[in-house]
């Protein structure tokens, strides 16, 4: 009996330290996320919702990936839901608005976007939103090579235009847009446009010569980020030469340079056929010997 | 085998009795491939020994792949490598006292070319295994021929390599041929296996004078081909590097600074063999201390010309200290490897210089300690410059562990690497036990041109 006593005394023991150090460790590991929200509307067409998450660790701003969050228009309801999504190794996601929200999209001028995370083992709840007015980026362009980008926003059931936005014109490349001159920034005036004279004559765009310029405002409080494109045969016509079929000195091997195949094999029969002959030499001497 | 026996017996009828003088016979008697004696067995038993341990390694290798080594993503090219590079320049020993001696017409150096070619042989069968054993599946290699593109320095070296064996091994078997008769007149002095042998790879040699016409223009031929393959084998070995841009490799003195190094380590390895082949089988009458003083002089020659070349491949960068260089170079002269790179010049380079600047230094004793110091010295030196250049690239590697940027040689690499020097000497060692090391009958014929 006194052992049957030790033992259970034992397990509770065991039992009991385990659970605390469980409670323990919970409570010391859970983070805190930041979940930032952004909101994308290129060439006027459907919205996307861009989501970004962050932990501080060590003091230290780091990306989270594999966290599930529900994205909302104007709130946290099932029949507002815009898509459930999970972040990437860079701690991104992103949604567009579905098809189903349209009547709820075009009934108001400004929206809220939510993203929510229901919390995990390692980090708490939270939510992140982000209020933008419905807002669109045109434009032109002219014979004589300027451009004109004007941003409207939504106000009642117009398009109205809006003063004092910066807005980047530039010519997409394949890294980044590259600025159509030295200004890197205009911002829109009274009649909400902003132009900019085109200077990259040069510039290589595809074998017919066009290039794609492009307006866009980026990170604005009010819109968040609006961009729009326009193809324009303002580049010089680039063909690309292909040398991968070519003979050179990092092609494959059959096609190897003739002047090297020339130099590498003369070598190489001048230098075997020595040792033929020389191997040939022995069974002279060993015919001498007959 | 019978045929053999009985080619071997008509041979001996066959053979003309030539009138030997007595110097003659002293000098057959004393030339002749003596059996193992304790010490010999020892040292044969400890080299198996090493060979069995590492190719137990190599085992290990080939059932778990490369990852038993230390080698990862910045150093790809390990001991492994720096092995191979040090084999490839012991190697050129064959066509500096061979070939270069022959064609200048020194003829001091006659006794010495059959250990050189020996050497030459040993090596660079070694080296070829190593790059093998280097590439992980041994299969690998067959691949390089049948998808190995011209353009690359990789076939240039598998081409070079394969043909300076082969002149290695033709200006081994060509000055041997005389020498093989005298074996098989010598029967009672040999074993009936190796008796054997020799008939069967000079039974056909008479000793007429059209054999020898014959075999002097072949022997002066391989002579000629040997020098310029030797300079490619090592001007290739060193372009697997210069072509590739990295700190301290990026250098158009590559070509110039490996041979250089190469004709150093090489003497070093000859004034060592010579030594120990001189005390092993008392050949005081035959490698003399002339022999000595004069490869000394040579030694001291090519340290001081290597110590110029590294001069230049330091030096210059060292002024400029490029920033993307930089890492490199601080690690070599005051960071982590700058023990092993002044250890390796002042060993390899400094100090046999000014032990052989002496005259009582060029006596045979501290010839041959300045020999190991050469070849120690060179073989730390091979390390250094794979190496240090591998852990810093001009661009670091994207999602590398931090453990990769350090490298030391795990104990299988290590045991590959003592295992194939191990099995180098052990060639030498079992070819030094077959055939003449100092060639016999050309000894006979300086004898009898001196005593005219």
């Amino acid at each position: 009996m006194k052992q049957q006593n030790k033992i259970i005394t034992g397990l509770l023991a065991t039992a009991f330290l385990l659970s605390a150090h469980n409670c323990f460790s919970q409570a010391g590991q859970k983070g805190t996320l930041s979940i930032g929200v952004n909101y994308y509307s290129s060439n006027n067409q459907v919205p996307r919702v861009g989501i970004k998450v962050k932990t501080k660790v060590d003091g230290r701003f780091q990306t989270v990936g594999g966290i599930p969050l529900k994205i909302f228009l104007d709130k946290d309801s099932t029949g507002n839901l815009i898509g459930k999504v999970v972040t990437n190794e860079q701690g991104e996601a992103s949604a567009y608005v579905p098809p189903a929200l349209k009547a709820k999209w075009g009934k108001l001028v400004k929206h809220t976007f939510v993203a929510s995370f229901d919390g995990n083992k390692k980090f708490d709840a939270g939510t992140g939103d982000l209020t933008v007015g419905k807002a669109k980026i045109v434009m032109d362009v002219t014979d004589d090579k300027k451009i004109t980008a004007t941003v409207f926003e939504m106000k009642d059931t117009a398009w109205t235009p809006v003063k004092g936005v910066d807005v980047k014109i530039g010519v997409r490349r394949s890294g980044a847009d590259l600025p159509v001159n030295e200004t890197p920034t205009f911002t829109t005036d009274s009649t909400g446009s902003a132009s900019a004279d085109f200077k990259r004559d040069s510039i290589p765009g595809d074998n017919k010569g066009n290039i794609i310029l492009v307006a866009k405002v980026e990170d604005n409080d009010q819109f968040g980020n609006l961009s729009i494109e326009k193809s324009v045969p303002w580049g010089s016509k680039f063909t690309w030469v292909n040398t991968f079929d070519k003979r050179t000195l990092f092609a494959t091997r059959d096609k190897a340079p003739i002047w090297l195949q020339l130099i590498a094999y003369s070598i190489m029969l001048a230098v075997w056929g020595i040792l033929v002959y020389l191997v040939f030499n022995i069974l002279k001497i060993k015919k001498l010997a007959k | 085998m019978e045929n053999i026996v009985v080619k071997g017996e008509l041979l001996t009828d066959a053979i003309p009795e030539q009138k030997l003088s007595s110097k003659d016979n002293k000098i057959i008697t004393d030339l002749l491939p003596q059996e193992f004696g304790k010490a010999g067995k020892i040292w044969v038993g400890i080299l198996t020994a090493i060979c069995l341990v590492g190719a137990f390694a190599y085992y290990r290798q080939l059932r778990y792949g490369l990852i038993v080594t230390s080698m990862r993503d910045y150093v790809s090219w390990g001991i492994y490598i720096s092995n191979f590079v040090f084999f490839v320049a012991i190697s050129l020993v064959g066509s500096l006292i061979t070939a270069v001696f022959r064609l200048a017409g020194v003829k001091w150096g006659s006794p010495l070319t059959r250990i050189a070619e020996i050497i030459a042989v040993a090596a660079i069968i070694f080296a070829s295994l190593i790059i093998i054993v280097d590439m992980g599946s041994p299969e690998r290699f067959y691949n390089l021929f049948t998808h190995g593109r011209i353009q690359s320095p990789i076939i240039w070296d598998v081409i070079v390599i394969t043909t300076y064996f082969f002149i290695s091994l033709l200006l081994l078997y060509y000055p041997l041929l005389p020498d093989i008769q005298i074996l098989l007149r010598f029967k009672e002095k040999t074993n009936k296996n190796l008796y054997k042998f020799y008939a069967y790879i000079g039974s056909f040699w008479k000793g007429t004078p059209e054999q020898f016409r014959l075999s002097e223009k072949a022997i002066n031929i391989l002579c000629i081909t040997i020098i310029p393959v030797a300079f490619t084998i090592h001007t290739v070995t060193s372009w697997l590097f210069a072509t590739t841009y990295r700190p301290g490799w990026d250098s158009t003195n590559f070509g110039a600074y490996f041979i250089a190094g190469a004709f150093l380590v090489g003497a070093g390895a000859v004034v060592v063999a010579m030594y120990v082949f001189r005390k092993a089988y008392h050949l005081e009458n035959y490698i003399t201390e002339s022999h000595f003083e004069k490869m000394g002089r040579i030694l001291v020659l090519l340290a001081m010309l290597y110590l110029y070349f590294n001069m230049n491949e330091f030096l210059t960068p060292f002024f400029k200290m490029k920033e993307s260089e930089a890492e490199y170079l601080n690690g070599l002269f005051s960071g982590n490897f700058a023990p092993l790179f002044w250890f390796a010049i002042l060993t390899g380079m400094i100090i046999p210089t000014i032990i052989l600047l002496f005259k009582s230094g060029r006596k045979p004793l501290p010839v041959f300690i300045a020999g190991i110091m050469v070849v120690v010295g060179a073989w730390f030196k091979r390390y250094l410059i794979v190496t240090p250049t591998l852990l810093h690239p001009f661009l670091p590697m994207h999602d590398a562990p931090a453990s990769y940027r350090h490298y030391f040689p795990s104990w299988e690499e290590w045991a590959i690497t003592l295992g194939s020097l191990a099995g180098a000497m052990l060639i030498i060692t079992i070819l030094a036990r077959i055939f003449p090391i100092i060639p016999i009958q050309e000894t006979i014929t300086e004898h009898h041109e001196t005593a005219e």
